[in-house]
């Protein structure tokens, strides 16, 4: 059945040209050319859910404006997102909306992060989400580009965020154009971020995490893998983390696996589990590492670990390994954490076929 | 540059931004009345040192004047953490007659700190909400968006950080009578 719409109409121009520029005249857009959203585009984005338009997905910060599925549609429209992958954006609104991912927090800090979408399941294929080479920019699939467009573009919409004003972060980062990936289940050998949250593998499930940035490791020196995962965990720990702010209790940091380095590291790791208990017992620096005067700041906040040890995180769950990248080897990729936000997945709902 | 002339080539779109809440602002609240005998609530905040300064003058400025005090400093936002300084501020917001809460001098403390501001109000106490100079346009703003417009907020030199010792305490000073004319001190 066709949504009947309730949005405001207004007339724009037709030229491509003019209605980009209507829309950096009305703030509508990221800076980058928008798709208009006619009836016609925006009723087959609903048709692919199981809402009907005025349905409530989320309240978004930082104004809390209500967003419905007709609003997510017209701002997916805009961003390009093919009609029947809608469900996806929806999905990553939900789980940014869930309260332990902290919205309100996320959308107005100073920092540079922004909701970063993972996606695991048949949808990454349908839907040309890059998770091979260059998989987290210039890959260029259409709902890498799209999805995580389309959840930037409502935050903006709905949720009122505008850089300077109702979100103060400094420098921003790429990335708040949207972020949108997928995870190379075939080669991982360890369940994927949606097993591991409890979902199976014919869902689609967008995680959405909030990330600072992506931050690249490299490595041409080791030949054993307990070696490399042992530098990839020191390296995690730099002196001046999101992670090094508060108690250490909050936040994961997600570590991007290229399958090669997959590959060696399941001899020593074949348990996911104990990957990631290795790679938080190591992701430390000495206190000695920070000057005096920081030495007696965290003593009072009593972050000081055992050994004068200063632990990035808490638990081992708290650093999450994921396989995605190319062939070429070589390189991992961290995606930092803010700290005071828990990582959030969320199967996608669609339209009974 | 136009490809094409738009005079009459025009098509309907749906309008992509949401409509601005139109609820009227809380209620907000006052002490009207001198500061001898009260309970006064204040909310610091483990990240700023400054802060914690600021209110540690205060508090002794308060007992002296005949007030008892009650300190809450909040340690997250998520998590054990930022439930328990959630229940926390909501029981002290029970028990005191009127509370200080900051530090707003980021994006997200800022948004904390007001959030927090308004569990008083919720609890029709007075409250005034301390943010820095940089953050003061924000700080409004986030409590226009929940719904706390007229929120008292006082505002606060910047950067606050890194500042020596005596100038912490020089602005303790200064901004002390502005704190209690804000939330409506009477001698």
């Amino acid at each position: 059945m066709t949504a009947v719409l309730q949005q405001e109409q207004i007339e724009v121009p037709a030229d491509p040209y003019d209605f980009y520029e209507l829309s950096l005249e009305e703030q509508w857009g990221d800076g980058v050319p928008l798709i208009p959203p006619t009836d016609d585009y925006v009723q087959a984005l609903i048709a692919s859910t199981p809402y009907a338009g005025d349905h409530v997905v989320a309240i978004l910060p930082p104004k809390q404006l209500v967003a419905t599925v007709e609003l997510i549609a017209i701002n997916a429209a805009m961003a390009g997102v093919e009609p029947d992958a809608l469900p996806l954006v929806i999905a990553a609104l939900e789980a940014l909306s869930a309260p332990e991912w902290n919205a309100l927090g996320l959308t107005t800090t100073t920092s540079s992060v922004f909701p970063m979408l993972i996606v695991d399941g048949p949808g990454r294929d349908r839907f040309s989400i890059d998770y091979k080479a260059s998989c987290m920019g210039g890959a260029a699939g259409r709902g890498s580009m799209t999805i995580g467009r389309a959840v930037a573009l409502c935050l903006r919409n709905i949720g009122g965020q505008r850089a300077g004003d109702t979100t103060r972060s400094v420098f921003g980062q790429p990335a708040r154009f949207g972020f949108c990936i997928g995870e190379w289940e075939e080669r991982s050998p360890w369940p994927s971020l949606a097993e591991r949250a409890g979902f199976s593998t014919d869902q689609d499930v967008v995680t959405v995490h909030g990330g600072k940035g992506t931050f690249p490791m490299a490595d041409i020196n080791n030949d054993d893998a307990t070696d490399l995962v042992f530098l990839i965990a020191k390296s995690l720990a730099y002196p001046l983390s999101n992670l090094y702010l508060g108690g250490g209790e909050n936040g994961e940091v997600v570590v991007a696996i290229n399958p090669i380095w997959a590959d060696r590291f399941k001899v020593p790791f074949p348990d996911v589990e104990d990957l990631q208990v290795f790679l938080q017992e190591n992701a430390w620096q000495p206190l000695s590492s920070w000057p005096e005067a920081n030495q007696e700041v965290f003593r009072k906040k009593g972050r000081v670990g055992k050994d004068d040890r200063m632990y990035l995180v808490e638990r081992p769950d708290q650093i999450i390994p994921m396989v995605c990248g190319g062939l070429g080897s070589l390189h991992a990729i961290a995606l930092p954490s803010f700290g005071e936000s828990h990582i959030q997945s969320v199967a996608a709902q669609y339209a009974p076929r | 540059m136009s490809m094409v002339s738009t005079d009459d080539n025009r098509i309907l779109v749906r309008k992509p931004t949401a409509a601005p809440s139109t609820e009227p602002a809380a209620p907000t609240f006052t002490v009207d009345g001198p500061i001898e005998g009260r309970r006064v609530g204040f909310r610091t905040d483990s990240a700023w040192r400054s802060w914690s300064l600021i209110a540690d003058v205060w508090n002794g400025y308060l007992q002296r004047d005949g007030a008892t005090t009650d300190t809450y400093e909040t340690h997250g936002m998520i998590g054990d953490t930022g439930a328990t300084d959630r229940a926390q501020i909501d029981k002290l917001a029970e028990t005191v007659d009127f509370a200080i809460v900051g530090l707003g001098t980021c994006g997200s403390c800022t948004s904390f700190t007001i959030a927090d501001s308004v569990a008083f109000e919720d609890h029709e106490k007075p409250v005034i909400a301390i943010v820095t100079e940089e953050f003061a346009t924000h700080g409004h703003n986030v409590a226009n968006h929940l719904g706390h417009g007229d929120l008292k907020v006082l505002v606060l030199p910047y950067p606050l950080e890194a500042l020596p010792h005596e100038e912490l305490l020089q602005i303790a000073d200064d901004f002390y009578p502005k704190a209690l004319e804000l939330l409506g001190v009477t001698k």
